[in-house]
């Protein structure tokens, strides 16, 4: 009767890759400063060099060290990433719970709110809000979460709406019980894994956008970031630098959000059981 | 014909009787009923002052001061005007007499008769108290019990009394003689009487009122039929329910601890179930609540716990309940009986707060229901019919009793876990580390239940709202879990609204039926009344079709004689 979330993972073997690239992508971006060779915002008149001992992936065009900025690069994702996935998530659970509790006219602006923003391009806003304020991570995280919280709180409030009717609510309902003791106690670990199946959408959804952004070059030119990287590099595309300056951070974004996208599959029984393989008990 | 004021009996330093008021006009029966030491036969014996302990007060009998006549005087009133056939012991008759010459004797002192008539009396008396006419010469250790009262009986009427004092009429009697003897009694219906008994059934069958006596004091007073079908004080309702009879058919309950004289109060409050400061300090006053009706205690009587008024809901065009009236007295079981979708359990939703009314009100002691306020689910507390679903599967048993005591925030973790520990006990659970840790998957469906019914009780409730809450066990499983309901009703006075489909069982665990069909409350009353006469057609179709071990048993029961 449980739902073993960590077993799901584990047992399917696209999750076990996932979970691989994923902590090893984490690994890097912690170790950075202790791997990275260079400091990423060094600038110097090596500009354009080609791979070599000193330099593994060469140097861009102001002489900054490629590998050292695509170490730091995975930082500035992941923090981007996890930092929104967290952020929206406990929007978005916060918003979902107290809908499905809240009945009334509380319950029906929330959702109006939340059909109001599900329908709204998110991309265009994001890249429309980033073209003004130029956003740094801190920034980056708080605009992107605000955005992107409202298709898990739907998912919530549903799953919640069914939840609040299980006896063992109803009785911690008769014992006096509030409002916030029952979302904490008895909700948020019945939702345990919907909530984490949110938070890695959410992360995979925000590390794309952030690399997007940057792409475009409407986040804080002064990030180090696998968007700004390939950015520049196309634009020397003309020269061979884009073998080892377009494919790496072209090659890590893939691999994260991948690693991501494998471990989401894997877990994705866990809301719907239908999806799961036969003979898996 | 009889007045009692303030009547005061003390042996040494022990007060039997205290501040007895009593009244009886002539022709009239009144039983004296409690348990044995409520003073009931010192009571009777004061009347013709044979006690030997002070007596205070005022006794008048015509007229006549009891209390302060001389000896010649009484000496002319006993046995010729006020007669007492005493409880059957073997030192009452004379032992070397034949108990013809001793009914003969009161005749011919009070010069009544000559010897020769005062004979004839006597053998009419004997014979006609049924005792066998080749038995008049036997000498009382020759006679059986029975026999041996029949002629204490006779020995009483043979001058006439205008005031006769029964102590123990019936006891001695079996079954079959009783009712016979009773009707004999009756009878005599010129003759004042005083019957003071245990038995409920010699009080209902000889008395027209009933005055229950307790530690002393008179508790209630009433009419015998009123006060036995709805007794208002606790401890005549506790008596009746501890009184095998064939009208109740509730299981019998024993009243809590024994009988014991506190020093200050009122006389029942350890053993009552409503017992409030008040009742532990100071004795309290009779009160007239109704014609003849008479009670002494602080809370007015058995207290109604909870009230609801024409309750109504809808679920979109179905309505589920139909103003819903129902009341449930402390300590008291009403079972709401009806069959899946009567919409019991939505009327029980509603009482808990799980599910808002549209119209009517829920009163809980005497004040509209706060469901915003803990303090509502500390009194009331709910079984659900399902434990697989109201324990979650999260919480170990330690953790799911103790979860009300976390909610309301009483107490630390140590008290919390000891009064886990207790009502584990009370509800038959193990106290084991190894119990407490289990988690509901590891339980049978019997444990899972008596858990939720524990995780209920923590907070020592008032009332329980029990839901189907044996629906999902087998039968031994639910005798155990009734009996231990009942067994708190007894020790706490817990009043419960007990919610099934099943008659059967609704018969052995309730005071009260109340009958449900597609939302609406048909049919209401004393569980005996509505199982042997019930008045709806579809009452008398849940009975026939309730459980029974003879497939015809209930069958007949629109021709069956009530």
């Amino acid at each position: 009767m449980h739902i073993n979330i960590k077993r799901e993972i584990r047992e399917s073997s696209t999750g076990k890759a996932g979970i691989i690239i994923l902590v090893i992508m984490i690994m890097l971006a912690l170790l950075a400063p202790l791997i990275a060779p260079c400091n990423p915002y060094h600038q110097s008149p090596m500009s354009l060099l080609p791979p070599s001992f000193s330099h593994w992936l060469g140097m861009n065009h102001v002489g900054q060290d490629i590998w050292s900025r695509l170490l730091y690069g995975a930082r500035t994702s992941l923090m981007v990433g996890f930092g929104t996935g967290a952020l929206a998530t406990l929007i978005g659970t916060a918003a979902g719970i107290s809908a499905a509790l809240i009945d009334g006219l509380y319950e029906r602006i929330m959702m109006r709110v939340i059909d109001t923003l599900i329908i709204i391009p998110m991309i265009i806003v994001v890249i429309l809000l980033s073209a003004y304020i130029r956003p740094g991570v801190i920034t980056l995280i708080l605009i992107l979460s605000f955005l992107s919280w409202q298709g898990g709180a739907r998912v919530i409030r549903a799953q919640t709406l069914s939840l609040k009717e299980k006896g063992h609510i109803a009785a911690a309902r008769t014992f006096g019980a509030s409002r916030l003791y029952i979302a904490w106690r008895h909700i948020v670990p019945d939702l345990g894994p919907i909530l984490l199946v949110d938070f890695i959408y959410n992360v995979r959804r925000a590390i794309f956008l952030e690399a997007g952004l940057a792409f475009l070059g409407i986040s804080d030119p002064n990030m180090v970031s696998w968007g700004t990287m390939m950015r520049d590099a196309l634009s020397y595309s003309y020269l061979d630098a884009w073998r080892w300056w377009l494919i790496p951070p072209g090659i890590a974004l893939s691999l994260t959000i991948v690693g991501l996208t494998f471990i989401g599959h894997a877990a994705e029984p866990v809301i719907e059981p239908r999806f799961r393989e036969v003979g898996i008990a | 014909m009889l007045e009692i004021r303030d009547l005061r009996v003390s042996y040494g330093k022990e007060l039997v009787l205290d501040g007895i008021d009593l009244d009886l006009k002539r022709g009239e029966a009144l039983a004296l009923v409690g348990e044995s030491g409520a003073g009931k036969t010192t009571l009777g014996l004061s009347v013709m002052r044979l006690v030997e302990g002070q007596i205070r007060g005022n006794i008048r009998f015509d007229g006549i001061e009891m209390l302060k006549a001389s000896e010649a005087e009484l000496e002319r009133i006993r046995w010729r005007r006020i007669a007492i056939a005493f409880q059957n012991a073997n030192n009452v008759l004379n032992p070397v007499h034949s108990v013809l010459d001793q009914v003969t004797e009161p005749i011919v002192f009070h010069g009544l008769m000559d010897k020769y008539q005062a004979r004839g009396r006597a053998s009419t008396l004997l014979g006609y108290f049924g005792l066998a006419s080749d038995r008049f010469n036997a000498y009382p250790h020759q006679l059986s019990g029975g026999e041996q009262q029949r002629v204490l009986l006779a020995m009483a009427i043979s001058n006439y009394p205008e005031l006769l004092i029964l102590d123990e009429p019936l006891s001695a009697l079996d079954a079959t003689s009783r009712s016979e003897v009773g009707k004999l009694i009756k009878m005599d219906g010129d003759c004042t009487k005083l019957i003071a008994t245990h038995d409920l059934d010699t009080a209902s069958k000889l008395a027209d009122r009933i005055a229950v006596l307790y530690g002393g004091k008179i508790v209630e007073e009433g009419q015998a039929s009123q006060v036995l079908s709805r007794p208002r004080h606790p401890y005549t309702r506790a008596l009746i329910r501890a009184y095998p009879n064939m009208t109740t058919v509730k299981d019998l309950q024993a009243i809590k601890e024994g009988l014991t004289r506190p020093g200050s109060g009122c006389p029942f409050h350890p053993r009552c179930t409503q017992t409030i400061d008040v009742c532990r300090t100071l004795a309290p006053e009779t009160v007239t609540i109704s014609d003849e009706r008479k009670i002494a205690c602080h809370r007015g009587g058995i207290i109604t716990r909870l009230t609801t008024s024409s309750i109504s809901k809808s679920f979109g065009l179905i309505r589920a309940v139909k103003s819903a009236s129902l009341s449930i007295e402390a300590g008291e079981t009403l079972a709401l009986v009806g069959q899946t979708g009567s919409g019991k359990t939505t009327l029980a939703r509603i009482i808990m707060g799980l599910c808002q009314p549209d119209s009517g009100t829920i009163y809980l002691d005497g004040a509209v229901a706060n469901y915003s306020s803990k303090n509502f689910y500390q009194k009331v507390q709910m079984i659900f019919q399902n434990p697989g679903q109201s324990l979650s599967h999260r919480l170990s048993v330690l953790q799911a009793v103790t979860e009300p005591l976390d909610i309301q925030n009483i107490g630390d973790r140590a008290e919390r876990r000891a009064k886990a520990m207790k009502v584990l006990g009370e509800m038959g659970l193990p106290q084991e580390e190894n119990f407490l840790y289990r988690y509901p998957h590891h339980l049978s469906g019997g444990e899972m239940q008596r858990v939720a019914i524990a995780r209920a009780l923590i907070q020592d409730p008032v009332l329980l709202i029990a839901d189907e809450p044996t629906a999902f066990l087998d039968a031994s499983n639910q005798a155990r879990i009734l009996k231990q309901l009942l067994n708190l009703q007894e020790q706490r006075g817990l009043s419960m609204l007990y919610i099934t489909h099943d008659i059967a069982a609704a018969r052995k665990v309730s005071d009260r039926i109340a009958v449900m069909l597609e939302g609406s409350i048909i049919e209401e009353g004393p569980a005996n009344e509505i199982v042997t006469a019930p008045h709806e057609p579809y009452t008398k179709r849940l009975i026939c079709s309730a459980s029974s071990l003879h497939s015809s048993q209930y069958s007949g029961i629109e021709q069956a004689p009530v």
